[in-house]
């Protein structure tokens, strides 16, 4: 033990890597972004300080506003049917019956590893409404006459999206909940067994219960996740009156098209507040649940 | 017979699923073989003979296998770094008792819950004033700072890196990085496995930083390339299919070779997590 | 979508500039406009610059986002054998931010760069451009097409960028589907038929009718907009938002056009609107010269087949504008090299190329009467792009312009599309002008 105590001090420089890359590369940005916040700074003139009159206006920017509905909409349009579907699918494979398991789960995992950015083009090629194979497929079954200009509608903007992040997302919380069902012990079915439970019941009583720490994790992650969302609906466009635009792409046209600046740190400040206000509601319900 | 109708409906349920997966990426394919007066016009079912033509076209206005290479190297970099890193503070954190070990702790556990996008303009001006725009450096180097990595890590060395070998390590005249280098990491290889394929995936989708940092189309990323398709070929819808498909498919045959092991290897992660 | 237009628009002149420049490189006439063939080709040189007389050396560094400008380094270093310029270039919209960073940092930068009509506006009164009227700049551009000159300007009236060439826009139509709709193929004749909206509403409406909706006398409602973008009042006046009323008449006879089916609504550039314009589905389309390459002229299929006549207003379309970086040690060889882009030489060679029209009227006036290209058979285009181009109001570039149309064009585009009053155009308007640019007092 005695040479262990000397060494302790080695517990520093094995940590202090993370620490140096975070201060350099996590907490000066941050830091800097805040600065800037207070500052009027268009990129053509040197910065000017003016006050909160960055936080003022994003208080009156409406267009902020809409973007935390927009992304508040398309989180839960992609999560909702993401998450049954998962569980779903995580039920039925790990029922020992089925067959080809993992072909299964190679297929639903899929399309997770696939860059966002290159699903959303996929998306927004399938469904352009003069070229896209949807709208080909549509009138060649005779659904509709005339394409369908679904980039044209707020709603399908918004479903599609939605649709995107949804296809994304289900294989990967599938596995996550194959996971946490096959930590159940198998002796909790066993005992339900002997109590002459039906396989309905077992699902309700016991695996759903059992789960619910793998719940709480799959759902925290898509808050913070989910409230983030940059880059697919990037590739699917605003939307007509800016109906699917996301806070965070709201940021970075605001910064990086606009050189706003000062103003888009004060974006960012300000979907940091909102991340923080849905994580802490989150974690609040979850807490009175239990 | 009501099993045999239950099954039979499952298994309808699952191949319809897995339809849906792979039909987009079906439809891809096919589409990238046609001419664009086709594709603007007709519902495209089976493969055409346009693919080179529209790979050609593709090809002299962006520089897709370079942006290829450009992405593979930046991750595997970064994954290196993240996976050594990570493993070397979660080690530090699972087996030396300094003071503030675990105040230290929870602070990088609460750097996990800052969104991603905070610091994002500031990140560009600071890369600015070191003169880093436009370089890899700050693609790469904030890969050493993993908090989910740490703790992944610290659950792993806890569990599975017995304190008697480290012991014997110093024993045997060992320096503390060469205890960790040659004893402890070959120990850890199932956990560095398990986030190396988290930190290869997150690098290999990144988008944004790429985005702001990275100007020249030489240096570009496949995502970044990928995104600007559509406004580069605005209506050449068949060079787009083609960058498409030079995107997904080296990732699906990846993927079919190690399918097993990286889905075994999040379900590891996920369950820690 | 603003932002993604004006990118569209951009990232075309590249690619319009890629593949006519490689047209000229191979001699391969595969794209429409780049095939001009010049009969005063021995002319040509002959109102060339002055250069020459004294030798010139040093090193240059130019930025730009546009393919061509390579050819102009290659004219400009044949012709002084001592300088060597340096061409980098930023295809797509990285090119904007790529530059304000640099020049902002003052580290790696250029000494000359090049500006995009879409976003020159907001460079234009920085700091960062030399002041070229102070260098004899304004001599360069006294023969200029007035539009092209004044877009160069700063607000206290300086010349701070060059352009070399003009982006005059006009009907394109096929011969064969106007004869069968219009009754003729001659540019002149058809000028006159559609030299009012008023004019096409009623033509465009009979054409839908009579061939039972499905061919359209124009391609977009919207198109009025890239029109009527710059024959109409500044957005910005003393700091107020100016709304043209004018634009109240454009949006009712967008909506006429609309409702006439006169338009087949396909946006610019879009596949379907590339179709239309191949196959003919579409008698006019309105667009720059420097579109021709989305014409399909492969083997030279098309060669002949095209002409194009005057729109009711004179217009341009983008523009690529040249300026001098304030701070750069080499100031005087880059003031020569926009003395040569600005020269006659140069704007003659392009032309023959490229098929790129002139920004000097000098270049306009010594072509008038000879230029012919195979593409457009024996219809000289020059003349109606001159006519048009010359009367074109010049205006002053704001910071502030390019991105109030933009939000003018995505109101009132939607406003056409749901059937939405005047006055909600104008309220939608105004509220997104207001959060974008909260400095600009809107009533």
């Amino acid at each position: 033990m005695g040479s262990k105590i000397n060494k302790t001090h080695y517990g520093y420089y094995f940590i202090a890597p993370f620490f140096i890359g975070f201060a350099v590369f996590g907490l000066a940005p941050i830091l800097y972004t805040l600065y800037l916040s207070f500052m009027k700074w268009d990129g053509f003139n040197d910065p000017v300080y003016v006050g909160v009159a960055n936080y003022t206006r994003l208080l009156h920017d409406s267009f902020f506003y809409q973007t935390i509905w927009n992304t508040l909409i398309i989180w839960v349009l992609s999560n909702a049917p993401q998450l049954v579907l998962a569980l779903l699918l995580a039920l039925i494979l790990n029922e020992k019956f089925i067959r080809g398991k993992h072909f299964f789960r190679a297929v639903y995992f899929f399309p997770h590893i696939i860059t966002p950015v290159t699903l959303g083009v996929i998306f927004s090629l399938m469904f352009d409404w003069q070229t896209g194979s949807i709208n080909k497929l549509l009138m060649n079954l005779g659904i509709v006459n005339d394409p369908v200009n679904w980039f044209n509608s707020p709603w399908w903007s918004r479903v599609i999206a939605s649709a995107v992040i949804c296809w994304q997302y289900f294989g990967f919380n599938m596995i996550v909940f194959i996971a946490g069902l096959q930590s159940i012990p198998s002796e909790v079915y066993e005992a339900a067994e002997m109590d002459g439970a039906t396989k309905k019941q077992t699902a309700l009583h016991i695996t759903l219960p059992l789960l619910r720490p793998v719940f709480l994790f799959v759902f925290i992650t898509s808050v913070i996740g989910g409230l983030q969302l940059f880059d697919a609906p990037l590739m699917l466009g605003d939307g007509p009156g800016n109906t699917s635009r996301t806070m965070v792409m709201y940021l970075y046209q605001t910064a990086f098209k606009n050189f706003d600046y000062s103003y888009g740190a004060a974006v960012a400040y300000g979907i940091f507040i909102v991340v923080m206000f849905f994580t802490a509601i989150t974690a609040k319900a979850s807490r009175l649940k239990d | 017979m009501a099993k045999v109708i239950t099954k039979g409906i499952l298994y309808l349920f699952l191949v319809i699923v897995a339809a849906s997966c792979l039909i987009p990426f079906y439809s891809m394919f096919v589409t990238s073989t046609h001419a664009n007066s086709d594709i603007a016009r007709k519902l495209l079912l089976i493969p055409g003979d346009q693919f080179f033509d529209n790979y050609n076209r593709l090809k002299d206005t962006v520089n897709i296998w370079r942006g290829f290479a450009n992405t593979l190297f930046i991750t595997v970099l970064s994954t290196i770094l993240n996976v050594y890193f990570a493993a070397l503070a979660g080690y530090g954190f699972s087996k030396y008792n300094f003071k503030y070990r675990n105040a230290l702790f929870v602070i990088v556990l609460g750097t996990m819950m800052i969104p991603g996008q905070l610091g994002i303009i500031g990140f560009f001006k600071l890369m600015d004033s070191l003169n880093m725009l436009n370089t890899y450096w700050p693609l790469i180097l904030p890969s050493i700072h993993n908090a989910f990595g740490i703790f992944l890590m610290r659950q792993f060395a806890d569990s599975s890196v017995p304190t008697e070998i480290i012991e014997s390590g110093r024993m045997d005249g060992y320096g503390e990085l060469q205890i960790f280098n040659r004893i402890v990491l070959p120990i850890m290889s199932p956990a560095l496995a398990t986030l190396g394929i988290f930190a290869f995936i997150g690098k290999w989708n990144d988008f944004l930083t790429p985005m702001i940092i990275l100007f020249d189309n030489n240096l570009q990323t496949l995502p970044v390339m990928i995104a600007s398709l559509k406004s580069q070929f605005t209506s050449d819808f068949g060079a787009q299919y083609v960058g498409i498909v030079i995107a997904v498919v080296p990732v699906l045959v990846f993927f079919s070779f190690m399918s097993k092991r990286i889905i075994d290897g999040v379900a590891a992660g996920a369950v820690k997590g | 979508m603003k932002t993604r237009k004006w990118l569209t628009m951009a990232t075309s002149v590249v690619l319009a500039a890629s593949l006519m420049a490689g047209c000229g490189n191979n001699g391969n006439n595969n794209s429409a406009a780049g095939d001009a063939s010049n009969s005063n080709n021995g002319s040509a040189n002959t109102g060339a610059s002055n250069g020459g007389t004294k030798e010139l050396s040093g090193k240059l560094v130019i930025w730009t986002f546009f393919d061509q400008v390579k050819d102009m380094a290659d004219q400009f270093e044949a012709k002084n054998p001592g300088v060597t310029v340096e061409v980098k270039m930023f295809p797509g919209d990285q090119y904007q931010t790529k530059l304000l960073t640099a020049l902002q940092s003052g580290r790696d930068v250029p000494d000359i760069f090049d500006l995009e009509r879409g976003y020159i506006g907001k460079f234009i009164d920085s700091k960062f451009l030399t002041d070229l009227s102070a260098m004899g700049g304004d001599d360069l551009v006294k023969d200029y097409i007035p539009y092209v000159q004044e877009l160069g300007r700063s607000s206290d009236g300086k010349l701070r960028a060059i352009s070399d060439h003009s982006s005059p826009g006009g009907f394109w139509y096929q011969k064969e589907i106007a004869k069968q709709y219009l009754g003729t193929d001659d540019p002149d004749k058809i000028s006159e038929m559609v030299n009012s909206w008023d004019k096409i509403i009623d033509l465009g409406t009979k054409i839908a009718a009579d061939s039972g909706g499905k061919e359209h006398l124009i391609q977009n409602a919207g198109d009025l907009f890239d029109i009527e973008a710059y024959n109409t009042q500044p957005w910005v006046k003393d700091g107020k938002l100016n709304i043209d009323p004018k634009w109240q008449t454009i949006f009712e006879t967008q909506q006429k056009i609309r409702q006439g089916n006169v338009d087949a609504k396909l946006p610019f550039m879009s596949a379907g609107w590339g179709n239309a314009l191949n196959d003919g589905s579409v008698v006019l389309t309105s667009m720059p010269a420097w579109a021709g390459f989305m014409i399909d002229n492969k083997d030279n299929k098309a060669n002949g087949k095209y002409g194009v006549a005057k729109t009711p207003e004179g217009f341009y379309v983008g523009g690529t504008y040249r300026g001098i970086y304030d701070k750069s040690e080499n100031k005087d060889l880059a003031y020569e090299f926009i003395k040569y882009i600005a020269g006659t030489e140069w704007q003659q060679h392009n032309l023959e190329k490229t098929g790129n029209m002139p920004g000097s009227g000098k270049v306009y006036e010594s072509n008038l009467d000879t230029y012919t290209s195979t593409f457009f058979g024996d219809q000289n285009i020059l003349k109606p792009y001159y006519e048009s181009v010359k009367q074109m109001p010049a205006i002053k570039a704001d910071k502030y312009g390019e991105d109030i149309l933009s939000k003018w064009r995505k109101a009132a585009g939607d406003g056409i599309t749901n059937n939405l009053s005047y006055e909600d155009v104008v309220k939608n308007f105004k509220k997104e002008v207001k959060n974008t640019f909260p400095e600009i007092k809107v009533d």
